[in-house]
């Protein structure tokens, strides 16, 4: 177990290297596409689809999803996210980290760390529509363009965690 | 200079959706080396555990900061090439608040809870499911929400300009705040953990360095370019500021009331006050747009030679024009003191004036007085005496009666050949498909407010004229050309009932001569028309029932047992009163019906004046028949014309029909 848990944290890449390999794919971002890195785009545009899959005339004539027409997975982030998952999945296959399981504390119920995954996802997937991005298209992209507003969203995203974080702590007990 | 997909506008093509797969995968693969497969890890960045997230985060967000600099002051790219979000205070200031606490309870965001999915993460792919639901509930409370997330927009604002600082002093102090971040991170694992990662050091100690040495570089570029053009960012970003310096962006009023005075009409005049003191008093010529809309209302204009500005005062226009430079726009000025200084300026009768003047400025002055404020006040007006109509529908004997009044405006709308052969005097032949062109791939829409607004003007046309309709053998042509003055908001139209064929027969005077026309500046006005809807209002409306849709083809195409369209029918719910009933043919003169009659008929279809009723047809044509009866006629309040109409709606397959 021990060695295990050594070998996969050998396997991490150096959290700086990391980060200049991120800030490069930004960059290419920039200057090929014209638009930085985004992925809570990728997921409303899903959750179109989802609803047009319900309640096609509903969601039309809905104001925020009824611009995206019939065909709301035909867009740019879309693609993106299906990259990054694809991406994603080869490093973890290339490490060796596949694993099937839900990360939680030793302590703490299944249940308990699934509902809070699924509360955490919902309060997620409204602030980036609300902010028009995410962690990926407000703070990261929007920072690196020097953007008031994308350092506005980050500063509060690290004010909103902290001060909450406390409430939270249960779901990784040891 | 690099083009990106963002600028010559093919993000929508199979090229950008590869490209962004492929960058999305070398995204995903950085995310998953990186840790942020686990929500653990990435949680821990809250609870002082583990550090990883932001020494992730803000190493790539110095190297594509610097990287982007320094690719601009390359003159490698600019700026406006790449897509930059606006500002909107109250929606970053929740909406980041809200995604905390979010991120902290699930333990993954958006793009790592992709990555942990791979991994195989069943946390990650219910926190997936829940942002699934998140984006669909926003939705949902669109309406809700939208004041909040419409709150504080400020357009493009960059940071360094909200702090006062120059962009390279901002990028220094971010570097300095980045490497005390660092080894601050490095301070609490190691008090948090005591474990410490082999080769971190080292590769810090290298960053740390870099982040130095290069934006001081930066400084050096800057010094070394013998303009002196500050390469953060974007050289167009010291253009702006150098031009503001020079005042270059500023016209002055005495200027700008010559040149419209002269006729010059390849400028753009652009009041960005509310719409009421709009209507109450604007310089002569100039569209009302609000600083909402700013940028879509004006990129028709962006190669004209010049755009003003202006408001009452400064303020307003000056944020608009940077932030349209900041869009590429490079021909958009400000009025000097705004409208107060103009009215101070140019308008301010001699009489009040104290300075002494030159005789050749006094007379402008009162040239000034004629041509601003006559046609806006009709206490001022002479000449210009304006024609009150009490029934849009007017009879031959009211027109020969005011025939030749300035204010009088006649346009024919018959084929050329029959108008050539005879017409009114002074009237003006105009095709009514003119006024149509292609909107979001449907042909025969009504043309947008700024095209018929230039119509008018060539036309001759002033917002206090009263504008008289023609018709051949349609009636409807007079009621589609009147729905171009109703989108601009000028309400005093009518149409002469009876058409030609009743002028002739009563041997009223016809020439053969051209009329003489004197361009005019018709004011663009954006918001009059609140009466044109499209599938997805039609869609909304049907789901509360009490709307009435009104279809006017013929019985034999509302039935579907003729159809010359992508599909037969007709909207589930829709009425038929075909346009025809509403006219009556004597003597080979086509008139409306006596008002009564309508009155009785229209009753029976509609219960109140207050009903929202929509009038289609096929391509909006005859609609416009039947929207002036119920509107201009009858006096009902809200009635919405479909301009789309059948067209739109058969040829697109996810909309219902019935038959």
């Amino acid at each position: 177990m021990m060695d295990k848990q050594l070998k996969k944290k050998t396997l991490f890449m150096n959290p700086y290297v990391a980060g200049f390999g991120l800030g490069l794919t930004l960059l290419a971002s920039f200057l090929i596409l014209g638009a930085g890195l985004g992925a809570s785009s990728g997921i409303a545009r899903i959750a179109a689809c989802t609803e047009l899959c319900i309640a096609k005339a509903h969601t039309l004539s809905s104001e925020y999803f009824g611009k995206w027409g019939n065909f709301p997975l035909r867009y740019y982030l879309v693609f993106m996210l299906a990259g990054t998952f694809i991406g994603a999945l080869c490093s973890s296959l290339m490490a060796n980290r596949v694993r099937f399981q839900m990360e939680r504390g030793g302590k703490s119920s299944k249940t308990l760390r699934a509902a809070f995954a699924l509360l955490g996802g919902i309060l997620v997937g409204f602030a980036s529509r609300l902010a028009n991005g995410c962690t990926s298209g407000q703070a990261l992209t929007g920072s690196a363009l020097l953007l008031t507003g994308s350092f506005i969203f980050l500063i509060c995203i690290f004010a909103g965690g902290y001060l909450s974080a406390r409430l939270f702590r249960r779901q990784w007990n040891d | 200079m690099i083009e990106t997909m963002f600028h010559i506008d093919t993000l929508d093509t199979s090229a950008a959706f590869l490209a962004a797969l492929l960058i999305g995968l070398a995204f995903g693969f950085f995310l998953e080396r990186a840790g942020f497969s686990s929500s653990r890890k990435l949680s821990g960045v809250f609870y002082f555990t583990d550090m990883t997230v932001i020494k992730v985060m803000f190493t790539a967000v110095m190297t594509a900061l610097l990287g982007l600099t320094f690719v601009v002051s390359f003159g490698w790219i600019s700026m406006d090439r790449i897509y930059l979000m606006p500002t909107v205070y109250g929606a970053h200031i929740v909406g980041g608040l809200i995604f905390g606490v979010g991120f902290v309870m699930g333990g993954w965001c958006p793009g790592t809870a992709a990555a942990g999915l791979a991994c195989g993460k069943i946390d990650a792919l219910i926190f997936l499911i829940g942002a699934v639901i998140g984006s669909a509930l926003f939705n949902e409370m669109f309406a809700i929400v939208k004041p909040l997330y419409e709150a504080g927009q400020q357009g493009v604002v960059m940071v360094y300009d909200s702090l006062g600082m120059s962009p390279n002093a901002f990028i220094l102090l971010l570097s300095v705040a980045a490497i005390a971040m660092f080894w601050g991170c490095e301070w609490i694992e190691q008090k948090t953990q005591n474990a410490k990662i082999p080769g971190n050091r080292s590769v810090l100690n290298v960053i740390t360095v870099l982040l130095l040495v290069l934006p001081a570089c930066l400084f050096i570029i800057q010094d070394g370019s013998a303009g002196g053009s500050i390469p953060v960012g974007n050289s167009s970003e010291a253009q702006l500021l150098a031009s503001v310096e020079q005042a270059e962006d500023h016209i002055d009023p005495e200027t700008l009331a010559d040149q419209l005075a002269n006729g010059r009409t390849d400028l753009i005049v652009v009041d960005v006050r509310p719409a009421n003191e709009f209507t109450r008093f604007h310089i002569a010529g100039a569209m009302n747009v609000s600083l909402k809309d700013i940028h879509t209302a004006l990129l028709p204009y962006k190669n004209k030679p010049m755009i003003v500005l202006y408001s009452n005062g400064m303020t307003h226009p000056a944020q608009a024009r940077d932030s349209l430079y900041r869009s590429g726009f490079r021909n958009v000025y400000l009025l000097t003191d705004g409208l107060d200084g103009f009215i101070r300026q140019c308008l301010t009768p001699l009489s009040l004036r104290n300075e002494p003047m030159s005789t050749e400025m006094a007379q402008k002055i009162i040239q000034w007085r004629q041509f601003f404020l006559a046609p806006a006040s009709s206490s001022i007006s002479i000449q210009n005496e304006s024609i009150p109509l009490e029934n849009p529908l007017i009879d031959p004997q009211w027109l020969q009666d005011h025939l030749g009044q300035s204010a009088l405006k006649i346009v024919d709308l018959r084929p050329q050949p029959e108008y050539n052969t005879a017409h009114l005097p002074g009237s003006l032949a105009v095709s009514p498909e003119n006024l149509r062109t292609n909107i979001n791939g449907v042909g025969s829409m009504l043309q947008p407010a700024d095209m018929l607004a230039r119509h008018l003007s060539l036309w001759g046309i002033q917002p206090t004229d009263t504008v008289i309709f023609i018709y051949g053998d349609k009636p409807h042509d007079a009621t589609l050309a009147s729905m171009a003055l109703e989108r601009l908001g000028h309400r005093r139209f009518g149409i002469l009932n009876g058409g030609f064929a009743l002028w002739k027969t009563q041997q009223k005077p016809l020439t053969t001569n051209l009329p003489k026309v004197s361009e005019s500046v018709y004011p663009v006005s954006q918001q009059a028309d609140d009466f044109t809807v499209d599938y997805q209002t039609i869609l909304k409306h049907m789901q509360d029932k009490k709307t009435i849709i009104i279809d006017v083809r013929p019985a034999d195409y509302y039935t579907g047992v003729k159809s010359d369209e992508a599909r037969a029918g007709h909207i589930p719910g829709a009425l038929n009163r075909p346009y025809t009933e509403d006219l009556v043919k004597t003597d080979e003169i086509l008139q409306f019906k006596p008002i009564e009659e309508l009155q009785k008929a229209y009753a029976q279809l509609i219960p109140s004046l207050e009903t929202t009723v929509i009038i289609h047809c096929r391509t909006g044509h005859q609609a416009s028949q039947t929207f002036f009866v119920l509107k201009g006629l009858l006096g009902y309040k809200n009635i919405l014309w479909y301009d789309a109409g059948w067209s739109e709606w058969a040829a697109r397959p996810e909309l219902p029909t019935e038959k």
